[in-house]
């Protein structure tokens, strides 16, 4: 019976180690291309050695795209997208937990079943209504449309009975105000909460693609996914830009999940599983 | 009186200080933008010293933008729906991309014609203003035209005993592909078709058959008539031969490249294309006349081709249209274009000038400009309409399929297409004709030209 | 719900106007960037929208849409991504999640930052390298293939493998996602019920077929729901990878849409696509939700 779970667990630890080496073997060969001129890409046989390309293929991406402001740009997008909606989503979800009013579930579910409606049904009116508030180009034109988001709302309510309602009434009884209540006392029980909310926020904005695609113009203004896009036209695939691009668009983030785990997977989790 | 004195004398140093300033200052410069790709922007580049260096364009600054074909047209769009929001002073479009905008953003770019755009009507030829022009309203100044010439390999030629001068028809081209096969390698191709990406043959070859998507008012579905059908045969025959390659924009320059082709079918401006992209080939091409479809047939198409246009929310719109005449309506713009470029003039003073007939160095001395001029006046015109982007999407598959032997016939094939155009675009088919087969029949071809 | 002990009828109607004034900032963003849109939409769908003036039409575009050759095609396309991708990858991420939630693991951590890591890439990026793997003539997955002794594939020139491309690529990024959601369900069955199965002699498979798979149900509905929306919505990488082709192949019902409103312009008849995908995928929730509560029986 050992002898079996022995073999078992070494078929395991096989299995899933086969499944990450393919899985990650995209990403080696991001790094590597990332090295490497856009001739050898198209060497064959291909080069599986890293080059020395790094510096000189980044050297191309800032002078074509201008990718320090690009970065720029995705960072200020993203951490104010961040800030901002978790905030709104995160008084809301107190709103629809912690007090009971008139229409509270028949708006939760409003709310929550917009997440059944495909986002390309609002693209063209959200569009035209940045164009008319003149916000094209800027900032708000991708922070604004998707702040107030059913999902995250969605998740804070979830998550809201980390705080007890004692709590909340106690402080009450002591005098403190509604919103003094709501900031003093349930954010700081919130916190994994919303580090987690917050991480999949930002996730989401760093990476979006058709939605700034459409807003942003001018290349100053781009964010990384839009300028990387750029990269890839119909005639000529500037690979090198793109993965240098992407190495240092990624590596943050990877380095960070690698010590952030637990609030990802209490991020996605959040509302998934309700026993 | 001591104690002002101070403060005047301030005051009189600060008064001059600012008197010097107003009077010295540089007078505003006006900043035209310019959007463009590739090679189309390398050629406006050019023409920027020139335009400033002239003093009556002082306080003229030209800065070309070069943002890729998809961007420019993508953002042209967006651009409309924001009623002119970031657009910038000149416009680059594509003829068959145009009729999309004046079509569905009709004030979206200003009309020309009071502009001085009236004056130029008789300098370019009529096929190009069809797409550009509105009734009265002119929207866009032509810019080049993309007649269609194969492009040859001398040295392969040379190897295999092929002379250029006898191949007149798609059969000789045949005919030397399987003494190119036998002769220089059996993977050699003598042209690179986008099965699948794009549908570049069919639109070359119909044209040259004076058949196109729609008729020449854009009102109805002519794909399935007789020149589009010999067409579409004539590319597979050409396809079961062997002849063509598959391959993409990259694809076809690394075949090239890899001496994997000994020929290629394309507008006149992938002649810059071969100089950037092949440029240690200098010496070993050579330009022939398109091979027609039939015995003593057309030998001349286009495809592709630019025009200029201003958005109607520019606010230099004089000093945009001085620099777009600079380029386009003068001989030497469009010579110097011509020349570092290979953007074909359709300015027709500039197609008469001399220096369109010299050698060109990388086709072995070839007077190549003189060749595709003449070409000019034979190009059936035909009209892509604002349909052009769906029409072209459904053709694609359409070739594709029939080149995989999916469809019995090239009618029947063109068929379907021309239904599945009229139910994507709400026009009617114009004629409804029978499947048969594709025993290919060069006379009715010949006779159904309309 | 807390109670409340309010000294002054005052008190109370302040009371119940607070939860508004929490939600209010959420509304008012929710409104005008979601409520107002979904809206608009719907009158586009029924319009004609030409250089900014909008003239009602009817059902001219939905009259159309049910004709169109090309939103067949791409309804195909999207369906037969759907169909293929969605399962694969559920399954693959459930047989990841159990083994992540083997007792016999060891290095946890590094195996889920493994899976998960293809998700941190941005579409972009990922469609761009799965371009060039995929390289037909110097692509590494044709290399390896050659050396291996197979014929090379064309990957991106023919339509069956080009979708096939989409179909790996998706679920290459995805499957540690679903997993990570699954374990987090699979963590919340007690050991209890393991421990008494086996006392009735159940073991392995048997007990997860019948303890782990059916309490794990919600997790899974989750996961399909949503895979299942994003698929429908494609666009990215059909966008990066393929541009549609070839010859339409992979011509996504969102790249379609993206087509048909900002290359043709034609926002009226985009509306009437979005709204057509949105019924097909809110019927395709319901039928999920429905089956899940008829198998919970």
């Amino acid at each position: 019976m050992a002898r079996q779970r022995l073999v078992q667990g070494f078929l395991l630890h096989l299995a899933l180690t086969a499944g990450v080496a393919l899985f990650t073997l995209p990403l080696l060969w991001m790094v590597i291309a990332a090295t490497l001129p856009d001739s050898e890409l198209f060497a064959y046989p291909p080069r599986i050695v890293p080059g020395e390309w790094f510096g000189r293929n980044l050297e191309a991406l800032q002078r074509t795209v201008g990718f320090s402001r690009v970065l720029l740009n995705s960072v200020s997008i993203a951490v104010i997208y961040t800030a901002a909606s978790v905030f709104l989503c995160t008084m809301g979800g107190y709103a629809f937990a912690k007090y009971r009013f008139r229409g509270r579930e028949v708006l939760f579910l409003g709310i929550v079943a917009t997440l059944t409606i495909p986002t390309y049904v609002t693209l063209l009116p959200q569009f035209i209504l940045i164009t008319r508030l003149g916000l094209i180009d800027t900032y708000w034109a991708v922070v604004l449309p998707t702040v107030a988001n059913a999902l995250g709302i969605f998740l804070m309510r979830q998550n809201m009975h980390v705080v007890p309602d004692d709590l909340i009434e106690s402080a009450r009884i002591d005098g403190a105000g509604e919103f003094q209540i709501f900031w003093s006392v349930a954010l700081p029980i919130l916190r994994p909460a919303l580090a987690a909310l917050g991480i999949i926020l930002f996730l989401f904005q760093w990476n979006d693609y058709l939605w700034p695609l459409i807003v942003l113009r001018s290349q100053e203004a781009f964010t990384v996914p839009v300028a990387l896009g750029r990269l890839v036209g119909l005639t000529r695939v500037a690979y090198g830009g793109i993965m240098v691009g992407t190495v240092i668009a990624t590596a943050p983030f990877l380095i960070v999940f690698l010590f952030l785990q637990r609030y990802f997977v209490a991020g996605i989790t959040g509302g998934a599983v309700k026993q | 009186m001591k104690r002002f004195l101070i403060p005047i004398v301030v005051l009189l140093v600060a008064g001059a200080a600012v008197a010097v300033y107003f009077l010295t200052r540089p007078a505003p410069v006006t900043e035209v933008v310019v959007w463009s790709w590739d090679v189309a922007a390398t050629g406006l580049q050019q023409q920027v010293a020139s335009f400033e260096a002239d003093p009556a364009n002082a306080n003229i600054k030209i800065r070309v933008e070069d943002l890729g074909n998809q961007q420019v047209y993508d953002q042209g769009i967006a651009g409309c729906v924001a009623g002119g929001a970031g657009m910038p002073d000149v416009y680059s479009v594509e003829n068959n991309e145009a009729e999309v905008f004046w079509a569905r953003f009709p004030e979206c770019f200003a009309d020309l014609a009071p502009l001085g755009a009236a004056a130029l009507r008789a300098d370019f030829p009529e096929f190009k203003w069809a797409e550009l022009t509105v009734g009265d309203r002119i929207h866009a100044i032509p810019w080049d035209s993309g007649p269609v010439v194969y492009f040859y390999r001398r040295d392969m030629f040379e190897q295999a005993s092929v002379d250029p001068a006898q191949i007149a028809t798609w059969g000789d081209l045949i005919t030397a592909g399987n003494l190119v096969k036998t002769e220089v390698g059996t993977n050699v191709r003598m042209g690179t078709i986008n099965k699948g990406g794009d549908d570049e043959w069919f639109r070359m070859l119909a044209n040259q058959a004076d058949c196109f998507y729609f008729d020449d008012a854009g009102r109805e579905v002519t794909v399935n008539q007789g020149g589009c059908v010999i067409a579409l045969q004539t590319i597979k025959s050409l396809w079961d031969a062997q002849v063509l390659a598959p391959g993409d924009w990259t694809g076809q320059i690394q075949l090239i490249k890899n001496d994997a082709v000994a020929g290629a079918l394309f507008g006149a401006w992938y002649a810059g294309t071969l100089q950037n992209e092949a440029p240690e080939q200098s010496g070993q091409w050579g330009v022939i006349r398109v091979p027609s479809l039939t015995q003593g047939g057309v030998r001349a198409a286009n495809l592709g081709g630019s025009a200029l246009a201003i958005p109607a929310s520019s606010e230099k719109k004089e000093a945009a249209f001085a620099f777009i005449r600079h380029a386009l309506a003068t001989t030497p713009g469009q010579i110097r274009m011509l020349e570092c470029c290979g953007l074909v003039p359709s300015y027709l003073p500039a197609t008469r000038a001399p220096e369109a007939s010299a050698p060109v160095a990388y086709f072995g001395g070839q007077p190549i400009w003189e060749l595709v001029l003449s070409t000019l006046g034979d190009v059936p015109p035909v009209r892509g309409s604002q349909h052009f982007q769906v029409a072209r999407e459904i053709m694609v598959a359409i070739v594709s399929d029939y080149l995989d032997g999916n469809f019995e016939s090239a009618q029947q094939a063109l068929n379907e297409a021309a239904t599945r155009i009229s139910a994507a675009t709400t026009l009617p088919v114009a004629m409804d004709l029978p499947a048969g087969d594709d025993s290919g029949d060069a006379e009715s071809g010949e006779n159904s030209r309309n | 719900m807390t109670p409340i002990r309010a000294p002054a009828a005052g008190w109370n109607r302040w009371l119940a106007l607070v939860p508004y004034g929490f939600l209010a900032p959420f509304l008012l963003g929710f409104a005008a960037f979601w409520v107002w849109p979904i809206l608009y939409s719907l009158y586009l769908s029924f319009a004609d929208w030409t250089g900014g003036v909008t003239t009602w039409v009817g059902t001219r575009n939905y009259e159309r849409l049910v004709t169109d050759p090309i939103f067949r095609q791409a309804l195909r396309n999207t369906l037969l991504i759907l169909g293929l991708q969605v399962p694969l990858m559920i399954t693959l991420a459930l047989l990841l999640a159990l083994a992540l939630n083997s007792t016999m693991l060891r290095l946890r951590a590094l195996y889920r930052f493994g899976f998960f890591a293809p998700l941190v890439v941005g579409t972009v990026s990922y469609a761009a390298i799965f371009r060039l793997i995929f390289n037909d003539q110097f692509g590494i997955l044709n290399a390896g293939l050659r050396v291996a002794g197979l014929d090379p594939v064309a990957w991106l020139f023919t339509p069956g493998p080009a979708q096939a491309v989409i179909i790996i690529g998706l679920t290459w990024r995805w499957t540690g996602y679903n997993a990570i959601i699954l374990l987090a369900g699979l963590q919340t069955i007690s050991r209890d019920l393991y421990e008494a199965s086996a006392i009735d002699g159940a073991t392995g498979w048997r007990q997860t077929w019948h303890i782990t798979l059916p309490l794990l149900r919600p997790a899974i509905l989750f996961c399909v729901v949503l895979s299942v929306i994003g698929t429908m919505q494609l666009f990215t990488e059909p966008a990066i990878l393929t541009a549609g082709g070839p010859a339409n192949a992979t011509l996504t019902l969102g790249l379609y849409l993206y087509r048909r409103a900002f290359q043709s312009a034609d926002f009226g008849y985009a509306s009437a696509i979005a709204y057509a995908v949105a019924l097909i995928t809110i019927v395709f929730s319901l039928i999920q939700f429905r089956l899940f509560q008829g198998a919970r029986n």
